[in-house]
């Protein structure tokens, strides 16, 4: 059962030592799997669905809150995830300063390098949990080139993939 | 924060002197942005310049690439950072909440409506057929995700040297291994930024290189 104080105080935990829409996933990732709350088919599921959905990327987490928990799990993500980003008004006041100081750039390098580099861990952890085969080899790589052409929007991508899902299995 | 002063402060980030946008109009604003930023993240940053910058004046082009890089590094969501800065620079505190308002709460319900519609079905047999194929879809597109936070950086790298270079994989690669071995997330994570912090700055980087 999840425990919604605790659930809140992880979600919280991972926007505010994170930075941009997909940076707490790894901390979420850790902190929700350890606690047999979430299951890697459910993250994907959340992320597929984050995807297609209007406003920042980083909204993902509010699926994943109400596949875990219901309404309730979703909106205390809502409010989890909105205050964090508060603090940009403190940030605001010393960037004059130290923003363009190349201890803050290589601050925020690392961070995306290794948010970049520990996402490729969990994504190769749901496609061992999909079933690593020709299939889904094909799937994973035609929607990575359909992506990377940014002329197909991804809701039309997935919707491809989901018509050969029903045809195949 | 030390050293800066209130003056300073209020200079920087003061709401703008006119304000000639009421709460009203704002809120229709902000909640255009929300309701038409399908996408993902690009197609949201591109409304909120355009509205920000081009159709309302509330500041400038430079500005709004400052604050751009200050949410860079801050904590959170990029965008929403980005519209707490601009809410903040049009009306103070009701300027962000209106803007918080007029961003999340379409997108967010509409997030929410797209998840309730998937549970109430993700038992029919089709759904589950076409789940199996979403899946590697979707980390298809999570590599091109991974892919295009780390591109910018690793060239950054190139172009400044093998050093530079190096250390941008070695954090990469380390860090991806690293988790495999179970290593607490957050303490990678933020050991990374500070190797990176000590590393550049040792080594020397080019200014205005992440974006």
């Amino acid at each position: 059962m999840i425990d919604a104080l605790v659930f809140f105080a992880l979600m919280l935990k991972a926007a505010l030592f994170s930075t941009s829409g997909i940076g707490n996933l790894p901390i979420v990732h850790q902190d929700l799997l350890d606690r047999g709350w979430a299951t890697d088919r459910q993250f994907t599921e959340a992320l597929a669905i984050g995807q297609i959905s209007p406003g920042p990327s980083g909204l993902w987490v509010i699926s994943l809150g109400y596949l875990l928990d219901g309404l309730r799990g979703a909106i205390l993500v809502l409010i989890a995830i909105t205050l964090p980003p508060l603090l940009v008004l403190l940030v605001h006041g010393f960037y004059r300063r130290l923003g363009d100081h190349p201890a803050t750039q290589g601050f925020v390098r690392g961070l995306s390098l290794a948010v970049a580099g520990i996402f490729l861990v969990v994504l190769a952890g749901i496609m061992r949990g999909a079933g690593i085969n020709i299939t889904n080899l094909l799937i994973a790589l035609g929607a990575l080139g359909l992506g990377a052409t940014r002329r197909v929007p991804v809701i039309v991508v997935l919707g491809l993939a989901a018509l050969v899902g029903i045809a195949l299995f | 924060m030390s050293g800066i002063s209130d003056r300073e402060f209020a200079e920087t980030i003061a709401p703008a002197a006119v304000s000639h946008c009421s709460p009203a109009r704002q809120l229709r604003i902000w909640l255009n942005i929300g309701i038409q930023s399908f996408g993902g993240g690009a197609a949201t940053l591109y409304l909120i310049r355009r509205a920000a910058v081009e159709q309302h004046g509330w500041l400038t082009d430079e500005e709004f690439t400052r604050y751009w890089g200050i949410c860079q590094i801050s904590p959170g969501i990029n965008l929403i950072g980005l519209c707490i800065l601009i809410g903040w620079r049009v009306s103070g505190w009701l300027g962000v909440a209106l803007a918080l308002a007029g961003l999340l709460l379409p997108s967010a319900a509409i997030t929410i409506a797209l998840t309730a519609g998937y549970a109430s079905v993700e038992h029919v047999p089709m759904v589950r057929a076409a789940l199996r194929g979403t899946a590697p879809a979707t980390v298809g597109l999570g590599l091109l995700l991974a892919y295009s936070m780390a591109r910018p950086l690793l060239v950054a790298g190139r172009r400044e040297g093998r050093a530079n270079l190096a250390l941008a994989w070695a954090l990469l690669i380390g860090s991806a291994l690293l988790s495999t071995r179970g290593a607490p997330v957050l303490a990678l994570l933020w050991g990374a930024g500070a190797l990176a912090a000590l590393g550049y700055w040792r080594l020397g980087i080019r200014q205005g290189q992440t974006r």
